[in-house]
C-alpha cells in the first residue's frame, strides 16, 4: 500500500477520478463532467483525457465495465473507479483540503478575514 | 452525421490521430473525434475565434499525447512495436520485390553494373591519387628532385644526395631510395621482388619505426659494410608467413646472400602511392645490384636515386627549396659540364604521388576512367529511376487506396524508398564482390609500375564507404523520385479517374523521356569513343616497324646468374648461332641485344660532333642496339649509304657505329653522316666512326615518332644476354621447339627467357591498347544495353496505358502498322533528342580524347556515323518489339481489360 508520500497525481487523473466518484461514466460523459465540476475552466484534451484513462486502467485506477443500460451506445466504453482509485482521490482530496487549510488560515481566501 | 461521407473538421481531425501508434489509435480514435465533434459543435455557437481556439488547443493537446504515447511505446512493451513497422514495410518490399523476379533480377544487375564499376575505380584512384601516405606528421615530408637534361624535376644523383644531406639546419634527415627488380632465389623457385637501395636515414626521414628488428644505421650507407635487407610488412605476412624468426635470416637475391635486420613498418610499402617495395636493401648492398650501380654511387652524371627528407623543426618548404636552389647553384658552378642550368626541387610529399613526371599524366587518366564509369553510374541510376519509375505508375491505384485509407504521404514515399533502398543496398553488395574482381582483373593489365613490381589495391574501408554513399545516393534518389511523384497524386482524383487516360501524368512521362534521352546520349557519346580508339587500333597495328616480321622467330638467351660474362660466353652464342643456321628451314640467323619494338632497355649519353642539342647539356640521350654482321640482312633491315657490320670489325681497334635515317637526318642535316663521329659525355672517351646509315624501324613502340637510334657491332661487345633472331622458310612458331633444343644442346646452364615469332611480340606491344578497346567497349555495350532497356520500358509502359486507345483503333480498322508507328515515333523523338545531345558531346569530349591516339581525328567521321546507325539499329529493335506486341493484341481483350 502506498505510503502518504506518494507523489500526487496529476491533475487529469484527480479530475476523472472526481467525475467517476458520482458513478460509471463513459469518456464522453467524463469530459462533461469534469468541465461541469469546474464550471468549465477545466477542459481536458481528447489526447490526455484518453491516455490518462489508458494508464490509469494500467495502474489498475480505473477498470472497464459494462454499460449501465442497454439503450447507451454498444461501442462506448464506460469506466469505473476502482477501490484504489478511490483510495487515491480520497488521499488527493485530503491533500488538497490541508493546502486549502493552509491558505484560509493566512487569510489567502476571499471571506476569510 | 450526413449521408454524403463524413465532414471535412473530423477528417482533418482523423488525420492527426495519425500522430498515434496504431494500436491507441484503434481504442481510441472513435470516441476522441467523437469528443471533438461535439466540442466543435458547442464553440460554432461561439464563433469563430472559439472554433479557433479550440483547434490550437485539441491539435497541441494531440500532438503532446502523441508524442508522450510513442514515447512510452519505445520504453515499454511496445519497443517492438517501430521495429514492426519497419521490419514489416522492409519485408512488404522485399516480398513485393520477390514476386517481381525479373524486375528485380534487372534492377540489381544494374546497380550492381554501376556500383561495382565504380568502386573498382575509385579503389584504383584512392590508391593512386588520394590516399594519404601513412608518413608520420606528413605536412614535413618532402621529395627532393634534381632536373633531367630537359629541365624537368627528374631524380638525384647519389653524390648530389650525399650533398643534401650536409644541410643539417634545414633537414631533420634526407634519405636516397633507388628501385630496382631483383631475383630472389627461394628453394620453391625464383621470384621477382620489387626492391630499394636505401640509405639509413629513410625510415627517419618518413618517421616511421620498423616493427621488428632494427633498420639500417648510417654506417651502412657505405659499399663494403655488408649486405643488409628490411623486409617490408607485407612481404613478412604474405610471403613469409610472418615468422619472427625472419630477422637475422639470409636470403638469396641475385646470387648475393643478404642478412634480413629487420621487418618494415606496418601498412607502409614505399614511398611510390601503391607501387610496393617487397623489400629495401641498404646502400651497402648495392654490389647485389652488379658492379655498374656500385660505379654509379660515385658518378653525378648518373641520376638514379629519389630523395624523400624531413624539414627541420620550423623550416618551411620555401626555405627548403632556397637552399637547394643555392646548392644547384654551387653545383652548376663545381661541375659545369654536367648541372649548369639543373634545378633541385623541393615538393610537399602530398604533392607527389609516384614521381613529377608521372604524376601529370595520373590526373588526366584518373579523370577519364572516373568520368567513363561515372557516366555509367549515371545511366545505371537513370534506368533505375526508369523502372521503378513505370512500375510506381503501374501501382498509381494501389497508391491511391492507401493515401484514401489515411497512409501519409510521407509513409506512402517511404515505401518507396525502402524499396529503392532495398534494390541499391543488394546491388551494392554484388557491386563489392563485382568490384573485387574487377580489381584481380585490373592488376592483370600491362599496368606500368615504376621499379616493375605490384601494387597495392584492395577494397578497404575508403571504398566501403565510397560504395555505401552511392548505395546512400542511387537508392534514396531513384527511391525517392517516383515516391515523391506519386506521394503528391490527388488521392480521390486517382481513384476517380481512370489510369490508363492519357492526359495523366504528362510531367512524369516528360521526365522519363528525359532519362531515355540521357542514356542515349551517354551511349553515343561511349560508343563513337570505343570507335575512336578502334579505329586507333587499327591504324596502329597497321604501321610498319620497318622490319620483315614474317617467318621470323627470336629467342632470348641468358648467362645463368653468377656466371662471369667474358668470351667464352661469346664463343657459346657464336656456337649456337651456327648450330641454328644449319637447322632445315632456317634462313638467316642474327644476334642483336633488343629487339624491335621493344619498350624497356637503356639509353646512353652520347655526344655528337658538330650537332647542337636544343636543350640541356649538348648531350643526347639515344637507344641503342648491339648487333652482328648479319643482321640487317635477317631483319630486312635495308642499309641505305655506307656499309653493315663485318666480322672483320672484331678486331679494328677503332670504334664504329652505324645509325638510322632519323639519327642521320638530325644530327647530320646537310647529309654527310657517314664519316661523322660520336663519343661518349665525357670527352676523354673515343671517337666512333658512323659507317652507314640504315633505314629506321620502330624502337619503342609502333606510335612512336621518329626516334634516332644508334647500331654497335656485337663483335665488339661482352654480353652475357641476347636476343637470336632466325629466319626461315617454315612457321616460325613450330621453329621455337627446335632453337630452344638447340639452345640446351649447346649449353643446358643458358636460360631461354623469351621465345616466339617476332609477329607476336610486335602485337603483344599493342595490348595496352587492345585493352583500352575491351574497356571502352564494354563500357559502350554496358550502356547500349541499358540505354535499350530503357527505351524498351518506356515503350512497354505507353503500350500498357494505351491498351484501351489501341484496342479502339484496331477495332476501327486502324492498320497494325500504324499503330506500331504511332507508338514507336513518340520514342523516336526522344531517342533523336538524344542522340543530337549526345553527338555534339561527343564532338567536344573526343577531340580531347583523341590527342593521346595514333593516327585517328577526334572527330572520325567512320566513329561517329557508325556509332551514329549501329545506336540507331539497336533502338528501332528496342521499341519495336514491344509496340509490335501492342499491335497485335486483340482487340477485344484490349477493351475488356480497361
Amino acid at each position: 500500500m502506498p505510503d502518504s508520500n506518494a507523489t500526487p497525481p496529476r491533475p487529469a487523473v484527480f479530475h476523472i477520478l472526481l467525475a467517476l466518484a458520482g458513478g460509471d461514466l463513459h469518456g464522453l460523459g467524463i469530459a462533461d463532467e469534469v468541465e461541469r465540476a469546474t464550471d468549465g475552466t477545466v477542459e481536458l484534451g481528447p489526447g490526455t483525457l484518453y491516455r490518462s484513462l489508458k494508464q490509469m486502467a494500467a495502474e489498475g485506477l480505473v477498470q472497464e465495465t459494462v454499460a449501465p443500460s442497454p439503450e447507451t451506445d454498444p461501442r462506448r466504453k464506460y469506466y469505473r473507479a476502482t477501490a484504489e482509485g478511490r483510495r487515491v482521490l480520497a488521499e488527493e482530496a485530503g491533500r488538497l483540503a490541508r493546502i486549502v487549510e493552509v491558505a484560509r488560515d493566512r487569510h489567502v481566501l476571499p471571506g476569510s478575514a | 452525421m450526413s449521408r454524403e461521407g463524413p465532414p471535412r473538421g473530423p477528417r482533418l481531425f482523423r488525420w492527426a490521430l495519425l500522430l498515434y501508434p496504431a494500436a491507441f489509435r484503434r481504442a481510441y480514435e472513435e470516441e476522441m473525434t467523437a469528443l471533438f465533434e461535439q466540442r466543435r459543435a458547442r464553440a460554432r455557437e461561439r464563433g469563430l475565434g472559439a472554433v479557433a481556439r479550440l483547434w490550437v488547443r485539441s491539435l497541441t493537446d494531440v500532438m503532446g499525447t502523441a508524442l508522450g504515447e510513442r514515447r512510452a511505446d519505445g520504453e515499454k512493451t511496445d519497443e517492438e512495436g517501430m521495429m514492426k513497422t519497419w521490419i514489416k514495410d522492409v519485408t512488404d518490399a522485399a516480398r513485393r520485390l520477390v514476386r517481381t523476379p525479373l524486375f528485380t533480377f534487372g534492377a540489381v544487375a544494374i546497380v550492381t553494373l554501376g556500383i561495382g564499376v565504380n568502386a573498382a575505380a575509385f579503389a584504383v584512384v584512392d590508391a593512386f591519387l588520394f590516399r594519404p601516405p601513412p608518413f608520420d606528421d606528413p605536412t614535413r615530408v618532402v621529395r627532393i628532385f634534381q632536373d633531367s637534361d630537359d629541365g624537368d624535376p627528374s631524380s638525384s644523383s647519389f653524390p648530389a644526395y650525399r650533398d643534401m644531406t650536409a644541410f643539417r639546419d634545414v633537414f631533420d634527415a634526407v634519405a636516397a631510395v633507388s628501385p630496382e627488380a631483383v631475383t630472389w632465389e627461394r628453394d620453391e623457385g625464383d621470384e621477382s621482388l620489387a626492391i630499394a637501395y636505401t640509405s639509413a636515414a629513410y625510415l627517419d626521414a618518413v618517421g616511421l619505426q620498423p616493427v621488428l628488428g632494427r633498420w639500417f644505421e648510417p654506417a651502412l650507407d657505405h659499399v663494403g659494410e655488408g649486405f643488409y635487407a628490411v623486409v617490408a610488412h607485407r612481404t613478412w605476412r604474405t610471403r613469409m608467413g610472418a615468422d619472427p624468426r625472419v630477422v637475422g635470416s639470409t636470403l638469396r637475391l641475385n646470387g648475393q646472400v643478404v642478412t634480413v635486420i629487420g621487418v618494415g613498418p606496418e601498412g607502409f610499402h614505399g614511398i611510390n602511392g601503391p607501387a610496393v617495395t617487397d623489400l629495401w636493401l641498404s646502400i651497402s648492398s648495392t654490389p647485389v645490384g652488379g658492379s655498374f650501380r656500385v660505379a654509379n654511387l660515385d658518378r653525378r652524371e648518373d641520376h638514379w636515386y629519389d630523395v624523400v627528407a624531413r624539414l627541420a623543426d620550423g623550416v618551411s618548404i620555401e626555405q627548403a627549396q632556397a637552399a637547394m636552389s643555392a646548392l644547384a647553384a654551387r653545383l652548376a658552378d663545381d661541375f659545369p659540364d654536367l648541372n649548369r642550368g639543373r634545378g633541385i626541387t623541393v615538393f610537399a610529399s602530398s604533392d607527389v604521388r609516384i614521381h613529377p613526371q608521372v604524376d601529370g599524366s595520373l590526373y588526366p587518366a584518373a579523370g577519364l576512367l572516373l568520368g567513363v564509369v561515372g557516366l555509367v553510374l549515371l545511366l545505371a541510376c537513370a534506368n533505375l529511376a526508369n523502372l521503378l519509375l513505370v512500375r510506381g505508375m503501374a501501382r498509381g491505384p494501389e497508391v491511391a487506396v492507401r493515401r484514401a485509407l489515411g497512409a501519409s504521404g510521407g509513409r506512402v514515399a517511404s515505401l518507396f524508398l525502402i524499396e529503392g533502398l532495398l534494390l541499391s543496398g543488394l546491388g551494392g553488395v554484388a557491386g563489392l564482390v563485382l568490384a573485387r574482381y574487377l580489381l584481380t582483373l585490373f592488376l592483370r593489365l600491362p599496368v606500368p609500375v615504376p621499379g616493375g613490381g605490384t601494387l597495392e589495391l584492395a577494397l578497404d574501408a575508403r571504398v566501403a564507404v565510397f560504395a555505401f554513399l552511392l548505395v546512400l545516393v542511387t537508392g534514396v534518389l531513384f527511391g525517392l523520385a517516383p515516391a515523391l511523384r506519386l506521394a503528391r497524386t490527388d488521392v480521390a482524383g486517382a481513384l476517380r479517374e481512370d489510369q490508363r487516360s492519357a492526359s495523366a501524368g504528362r510531367r512524369t512521362s516528360a521526365f522519363r523521356n528525359a532519362l531515355v534521352a540521357v542514356q542515349v546520349a551517354v551511349s553515343i557519346v561511349l560508343l563513337v569513343g570505343t570507335g575512336i580508339v578502334l579505329r586507333s587500333l587499327v591504324t596502329v597495328g597497321a604501321v610498319d616497324a620497318g622490319v620483315d616480321v614474317e617467318r621470323l622467330a627470336y629467342l632470348g638467351v641468358a648467362l645463368p646468374r653468377g656466371v662471369a660474362v667474358g668470351p667464352e660466353a661469346s664463343v657459346t652464342f657464336q656456337t649456337i648461332a651456327e648450330r641454328m643456321a644449319a637447322l632445315p628451314g632456317v634462313t638467316g640467323v642474327a644476334r642483336s641485344t633488343r629487339l624491335p619494338v621493344q619498350n624497356s632497355g637503356g639509353t646512353t649519353t652520347r655526344f655528337v660532333e658538330g650537332y647542337i642539342a636544343p636543350a640541356g647539356t649538348g648531350n643526347v640521350e639515344l637507344n641503342y642496339n648491339w648487333v652482328d654482321e648479319t643482321y640487317f640482312e635477317t631483319m630486312g633491315i635495308s642499309v641505305e649509304v655506307g656499309r653493315a657490320f663485318v666480322l672483320d670489325d672484331g678486331v679494328d681497334p677503332n670504334p664504329i657505329v652505324i645509325v638510322n635515317e632519323t639519327a642521320a637526318r638530325r644530327f647530320w642535316s646537310n647529309g654527310g653522316a657517314v664519316g661523322g663521329r660520336i663519343r661518349g659525355e665525357s670527352a676523354e672517351s673515343p671517337w666512333a666512326n658512323v659507317v652507314g646509315v640504315v633505314r629506321d624501324s620502330k624502337v619503342r613502340t609502333l606510335d612512336e615518332p621518329e626516334t634516332p637510334f644508334l647500331y654497335f657491332p656485337l663483335s665488339r661487345a661482352a654480353v652475357g644476354r641476347l636476343y637470336f633472331m632466325v629466319r626461315t622458310d617454315t612457321d616460325p612458331t613450330v621453329l621455337t621447339a627446335a632453337l630452344r633444343a638447340t639452345v640446351r644442346e649447346v649449353d643446358p646452364t643458358l636460360d631461354v627467357f623469351e621465345a616466339g615469332p617476332l609477329e607476336t611480340h610486335i602485337s603483344t606491344s599493342l595490348d595496352p591498347l587492345r585493352t583500352g578497346v575491351v574497356a571502352m567497349g564494354g563500357f559502350s555495350l554496358l550502356a547500349i544495353l541499358l540505354a535499350s532497356l530503357g527505351i524498351y520500358a518506356v515503350v512497354s509502359f505507353v503500350v500498357a496505358r494505351r491498351t484501351a486507345e489501341m484496342g479502339i483503333r484496331i477495332a476501327l480498322g486502324a492498320a497494325r502498322r500504324r499503330i506500331v508507328g504511332m507508338v514507336v515515333r513518340d520514342v523516336l523523338v526522344t531517342v533523336g533528342v538524344g542522340m543530337v545531345v549526345g553527338l555534339g558531346l561527343a564532338a567536344l569530349i573526343l577531340p580531347r580524347v583523341a590527342e593521346a591516339l595514333f593516327g585517328v581525328g577526334g572527330l572520325d567521321p567512320v566513329a561517329f556515323g557508325g556509332g551514329a546507325v549501329l545506336f540507331l539499329a539497336v533502338s528501332a529493335v528496342a521499341a519495336w518489339i514491344p509496340a509490335r506486341r501492342a499491335a497485335h493484341a486483340d482487340p477485344v481483350e484490349a477493351l475488356r481489360a480497361s
